[in-house]
């Protein structure tokens, strides 16, 4: 219920309304569809076709981004409703959470949009798609908890993140596929989750497109210890947030 | 409810069980000025912690109506919010019968960018009721906050007051048995201050327990049938009202020099 009125609150003043979350991204998109594959075409990004490769794994990352950067602002600026809140105080984590996430879902025609003019459509593998989202909700869960209950004590945390963020999307194969990555780099992609992630979104389209179980389940515990690990951090530092209310 | 926990075979309303709290300075009041940044940069990350609580027990009986007594920096508010569980302290318990529900600061957990309908819906669910709840008491809400006029126009355009209105209607709306007030027990004026004073007067007689942190002479004296006077984060006296008042009154001298301290470093 909260969420429907932030996504109306959200959207109210523009006049294009709710577009707004599918133009966004397919903006986004497009420019670096046009910079990867026709100004630098020379070299072999991903995979073919490249605008198809870039959706669907950008979309995902504007989710990661998106609820993880309003994550760090839960419990700062206006956090009074708190005093009187006797609802479980993650209500609020959860809630950005949800908005993100109702935006990557209204953006998700953009995939589709994609496939048609690509004319490329998944195989059966596409089945792992509701996983990947699955995995990612469990792993934003843990993140964004983590983040806002930091940077609820740690102004400066919001900062910091927004780098960390920055240099992840580099770091992470969202322009480029798993196989760009260097031999040497490989071992340490493993334990970055959202490789792990991106690659379930991409499997239905290139079946080539994953680690193989052993990494993937790497990626999998390395998602458990993040969502964990979260909500202990959430759980030792909830009274301290509640004074600050 | 992970944070709140309630325990209906409790014979008491609200126990505090040997509490400690301290809080953090404010921000608000530390934020300015180059000495306090200076202070913040030579490694202020752990923010004075100012005690407000140091070893607090009491014992709220079902039905009664306490007064709590003190001065500015007594910690009112916190043993309020320490009733209602929006607060845990440092060690230390507090264990309630029931839902216990916060009457605070009027303004603070609205939004004034939502229709009048929505922060009904929005402050409700706040206190733990369900949509399907809140719309069940919807009428009841709107006819005794007068809200009628402005249910579906921005919070913003709406009269001041009404704010004050719709939070205290609202928790009461919860039909819980135990509130924890700070200064608004009754609201408003004239006619709408009695419409207020018949409904708490009501639920006390229907045995409802109350917490009522005000300065309101009138009020308390009408109201409440026991005083607890904090001081020092202890309580000092657990007495009537009138009583109460008098010993806060002859202890103002004393107890005003560690408040002074209080304010030197800041």
């Amino acid at each position: 219920m909260l969420v429907a009125r932030d996504l109306q609150r959200k959207y109210r003043n523009f006049r294009l309304g709710y577009l707004w979350s599918i133009l966004e991204p397919l903006g986004m998109t497009t420019v670096l569809w046009f910079v990867f594959s026709v100004l630098l075409g020379g070299r072999k990004l991903g995979e073919q076709p490249y605008f198809l490769f870039l959706s669907v794994a950008i979309l995902p990352w504007w989710w990661f981004t998106k609820g993880i950067s309003a994550s760090t602002r839960v419990f700062r600026g206006n956090i009074s409703p708190l005093t009187i809140s006797l609802l479980p105080t993650e209500i609020s984590v959860v809630r950005v959470l949800l908005v993100s996430m109702a935006d990557f879902a209204l953006s998700l025609p953009i995939i589709v949009f994609a496939m048609v003019i690509t004319w490329t459509f998944p195989g059966p593998l596409i089945v792992l798609f509701p996983v990947a989202i699955l995995v990612q909700m469990i792993l934003m869960y843990g993140l964004g908890l983590f983040v806002a209950s930091v940077s609820a004590l740690v102004p400066d945390f919001a900062r910091i993140v927004r780098i960390i963020m920055r240099a992840m999307f580099y770091l992470t194969p969202v322009l480029y596929a798993i196989a760009n990555i260097p031999e040497g780099a490989r071992g340490f992609a493993v334990f970055n989750p959202l490789v792990s992630i991106l690659g379930l979104y991409r499997i239905g389209f290139w079946p080539t497109e994953s680690e193989g179980a052993v990494a993937f389940a790497v990626g999998l515990s390395v998602t458990a210890i993040f969502a964990i690990a979260g909500i202990i951090t959430f759980r030792r530092l909830e009274s301290r947030i509640l004074k600050e209310a | 409810m992970a944070r709140i926990r309630i325990e209906p075979e409790l014979s008491a309303a609200v126990v505090f069980d040997h509490v400690s709290l301290s809080m953090p300075r404010s921000r608000r009041r530390g934020g300015q000025g180059t000495r306090q940044r200076l202070r913040r940069l030579a490694g202020e990350s752990s923010r004075q912690q100012v005690p407000v609580f140091s070893d607090l027990s009491a014992l709220i009986l079902p039905g009664q109506s306490v007064a709590l007594l003190g001065g500015g920096r007594s910690g009112r508010e916190e043993l309020l919010r320490l009733a209602a569980g929006t607060l845990v302290p440092d060690s230390g318990k507090v264990r309630r019968q029931g839902r216990v529900i916060p009457i605070l600061d009027d303004s603070r957990c609205l939004t004034p960018s939502y229709t009048t309908r929505q922060n009904i819906y929005l402050t409700a669910g706040l206190l733990g009721m369900t949509p399907e709840e809140t719309t069940e008491r919807l009428d009841w809400i709107v006819d005794m906050a007068q809200a009628a006029k402005w249910l579906d126009s921005y919070l913003r355009g709406a009269p001041r007051n009404m704010r004050q209105r719709l939070v205290w209607t609202v928790s009461m709306a919860t039909g819980a048995r135990i509130f924890a007030v700070e200064k608004s027990l009754v609201i408003g004026h004239g006619e709408f201050m009695e419409r207020c004073w018949s409904h708490v007067e009501g639920l006390r007689g229907d045995g409802v327990t109350f917490l009522v942190a005000s300065d309101e002479r009138e009020v308390l004296d009408r109201f409440c049938d026991r005083a607890l006077v904090l001081r020092g984060g202890r309580v000092l006296a657990d007495t009537t009202v009138a009583e109460g008042m008098e010993l806060l009154r002859s202890t103002k001298r004393p107890g005003s020099t560690d408040q002074s301290d209080d304010r030197d470093d800041n």
